[in-house]
């Protein structure tokens, strides 16, 4: 059973929250400014906070900055806000990801799960990285067993888009374009068939990605091409 | 008589006295001696001796001939007789000659201590802040000069000429004269230092004044010309002036001056010439800098300028002013209604998540009634179309105020394109629409950011899955020119476009038909000014159910 603490001083959100994540079976601890969630913080054993930014008393900014001086609990920081300087700016500071309201649910909670499993679970294992497994942040592709794993989970992907996924993460953080990923996968020049690895790439995402629109590990580069992003 | 004449022999002792000493000798108003410089001519008579000696001659005694011989000891009559005082004199100064030299050091430190006192305190006045300037200071300094160097040489002359007998009234006169001497020296002392010290030396010359007056009234009369004459009859008085000054240097070319000097004033005039046109040029700048709509960088300088350039300068300022105040305040009022509209957002999403999550919550229950499902499904739709409103609102409102950052870079649109048409190439189908491309083999690159360009063919492509007609066929054509690389992408509308293009592109418009339909009727908004904030044209013609974008950029 883990414990989440959701931060919020919209009571209503932070109910359908609590609803949410419920159903899925965490224990839920609610505060409704900065103060009241870092008292919780030092008295309870939590593993992942929900942190709103806008808060009366204390923001979610100085509660962050306060909390990452002891803790190193999984923080997703929850706004309105949607410009990129807030999210970077929220970032930077210390939290590990960032969900933008109106948001939707399903998305919430996959966040949430894959954080978790990272934090408790992959967080203390070393990845074993031989020759043929390679990763990043929480994505792991097998070649051996031919098998990707997201966040510990395990993804279905089709002959083809594993082969592209794993030419693109044994070359992690470079980027290769359309013809580049053609030539090195099906190891003949492409003509015509182009956009073909630009569906396969959008599929990839879909299976990887929590919001394949806002992709974490297969980003696309527009006019460029695509990389698979290196994590430690 | 007393005598210590011993001899009886006359001759012979007159010979004697001529032979040992000093004699003189005086013969019916003649005389010889044997003293240098001491002959007739220099020999001062006692008159009274003379005419006692004469008037013997009538009397009785009859002495019609005789001589007097008189001789001293020079050695007996030293320290009474004249020489002897100069003597002692010369012997006493010539033993203390060193003493004097203590007195004029002293006395020339004394001098200079004073001279500097006076010098520091000419002027100043008890009670009064800076230099007091009496009415003989006032005077024209050559003026001054001129009558006090008169009675100065006046003084002088009358004290030289004095000669050398001396009674009252040439003492007084003398004396008189002095006093002059040095208080001429002393009135041309004291103004000279009182005016340098006013920094009004200069200006005390009658000359300056004279100059001054000359040159104030030539300038008031270029002022007038060049403040009422209107700018043809300038023209003709400079010229005017110019034919004058040549003509009369013309006149003068006898001497080898002249020539030098009419060459220097034709030089002169063509610079000044020069600069009048490179200042008209400045001014032309600035003017176009305005029209080009760079009005904030116009500035001119308008204390170098004169006349009607100056006019201008100060016309063209003004406008430039205007202008980019003008452009500043719509650019504030722009940003502001942007942040209006990005603070509004983030009020209105805090209850809207509510209102989604809720939503969300309503259709996971089991709810059996078929009307309730269907009520449901309705607010779920618009609570996410409200969602969809709100983000494209800010982003509108942004893009169209030029508030975003690029970070451009050089992108290959070809495999933009490639990539966009993967990303819809599902919804694409679902439609059953035909993507129809021509991209050429080789890449082009043009300069951009990656986002926002993906952004406008991401709007452009979601439009056409929205409103395309079902089994119709998409061009997209990507035409490669010499500059310029030429995007064009035609669809077929299912509905009537009953609206113009003009009208499509602004905020909020939208086929009537596809106003009760998804999308916000932003997209276009954005996709224009996103395009033009890059660099490119964005334009769309409708003829008649073809719908067709065109987006020109220029190439790397």
């Amino acid at each position: 059973m883990y414990n989440i603490l959701v931060v919020d001083d919209d009571k209503e959100i932070v109910g359908a929250i609590e609803i949410y994540l419920k159903n899925e079976g965490y224990n839920i601890l609610k505060a409704y400014n900065g103060k009241e969630a870092l008292d919780l913080v030092n008295k309870n054993d939590i593993h992942l906070i929900l942190l709103d930014i806008m808060m009366p008393e204390k923001d979610g900014l100085e509660t962050l900055e306060e909390l990452r001086k002891t803790k190193n609990i999984p923080v997703i920081l929850l706004s309105a806000k949607s410009e990129d300087y807030d999210k970077i700016g929220g970032l930077n500071l210390g939290a590990d990801d960032y969900i933008t309201k109106p948001f939707n649910p399903l998305e919430l909670i996959a966040r949430v799960k894959s954080h978790l499993r990272r934090y408790v679970s992959l967080g203390t294992i070393k990845k074993e990285e031989d020759g043929n497994v390679y990763s990043t942040g929480g994505l792991v592709l097998n070649d051996d067993t031919k098998k990707v794993l997201v966040d510990g989970k395990e993804v279905k992907l089709t002959a083809t888009e594993f082969n592209i996924l794993k030419f693109l993460i044994q070359n992690k953080g470079k980027v290769y374009s359309i013809p580049d990923i053609y030539e090195n996968v099906w190891k003949e020049e492409g003509f015509g068939a182009e956009n073909i690895i630009a569906v396969h790439i959008r599929h990839i995402r879909e299976k990887i990605e929590i919001n394949p629109k806002e992709p974490r590990y297969l980003k696309v580069i527009w006019g460029v091409g695509y990389k698979i992003e290196d994590e430690k | 008589m007393y005598t210590n004449i011993k001899s009886e022999n006359y001759e012979q002792e007159k010979q004697n006295m001529k032979s040992q000493k000093l004699y003189w000798d005086y013969v019916d108003g003649k005389v010889d001696t044997n003293i240098n410089y001491l002959d007739s001519e220099n020999i001062k008579y006692n008159y009274s001796f003379i005419y006692a000696m004469e008037k013997q001659t009538d009397t009785s005694y009859s002495i019609i001939d005789y001589d007097i011989y008189t001789s001293c000891d020079l050695s007996s009559m030293e320290e009474y007789s004249a020489y002897g005082i100069n003597e002692t004199l010369y012997t006493y100064m010539l033993e203390n000659r060193t003493q004097p030299i203590y007195a004029i050091i002293v006395s020339t430190i004394a001098l200079i201590i004073i001279a500097i006192y006076l010098i520091w305190s000419i002027g100043h006045k008890e009670g009064e802040v800076g230099i007091t300037l009496n009415s003989i200071d006032k005077i024209p300094y050559e003026i001054l000069v001129f009558v006090c160097l008169m009675i100065l040489s006046i003084a002088l002359a009358v004290v030289v000429n004095m000669g050398g007998t001396i009674n009252y009234v040439i003492l007084l006169v003398g004396i008189l004269g002095y006093l002059l001497c040095y208080a001429m020296c002393a009135v041309i002392g004291v103004t000279t230092i009182k005016r340098i010290k006013a920094k009004k030396f200069i200006k005390s010359f009658l000359i300056y004044k004279i100059g001054k007056f000359c040159f104030d009234k030539i300038q008031g009369w270029f002022r007038t010309i060049n403040q009422n004459a209107t700018e043809n009859k300038r023209i003709f008085w400079y010229y005017l002036l110019f034919i004058i000054i040549s003509i009369m240097l013309v006149s003068l070319f006898y001497t080898g001056i002249a020539i030098i000097l009419l060459i220097g004033f034709w030089i002169w005039a063509y610079y000044q010439i020069k600069k009048y046109i490179l200042e008209q040029e400045k001014i032309k700048n600035a003017l176009k800098d305005i029209y080009e709509g760079k009005s904030n960088d116009v500035h001119l300088n308008e204390s170098e300028l004169k006349g009607a350039l100056k006019e201008m300068a100060i016309y063209v300022n003004d406008i430039a002013s205007g202008f980019s105040n003008a452009i500043n305040e719509s650019l504030k009022s722009e940003r502001l209604k942007t942040e209006l509209i990005t603070n509004v957002s983030h009020d209105i999403k805090t209850p809207l998540t509510s209102i989604i999550n809720y939503v969300d919550l309503l259709k996971k229950e089991n709810i059996h009634d078929e009307k309730v499902k269907e009520y449901i499904d309705i607010l779920d739709k618009k609570s996410q179309r409200l969602k969809k409103l709100t983000e494209d609102l800010v982003e509108a409102s942004k893009v169209s105020s030029g508030n975003v950052k690029l970070n451009l870079e050089n992108i290959n649109i070809k495999e933009l394109f490639n990539q966009t048409i993967g990303e819809f190439k599902d919804r694409f189908e679902e439609k059953n629409l035909i993507i129809e491309t021509t991209i050429p083999n080789d890449n082009i690159k043009i300069n951009a950011d990656s986002r926002y360009l993906y952004r406008i063919i991401e709007n452009l492509f979601s439009n056409i899955t929205k409103y395309a007609l079902e089994g119709s066929r998409v061009y997209i054509d990507i035409i490669e020119k010499e500059k310029i690389v030429d995007i064009s992408i035609k669809n077929i509308s299912k509905d009537k476009l009953n609206i113009s293009s003009d009208e499509l592109m602004q905020r909020f418009v939208r086929g009537d038909k596809s106003r009760y339909t998804e999308g916000s009727g932003l997209g276009l908004s954005i996709a224009k000014s996103l395009t033009e904030l890059q660099g490119g044209t964005f334009d769309i013609i409708i003829d008649g159910d073809l719908f067709k974008v065109h987006i020109i950029w220029s190439k790397v």
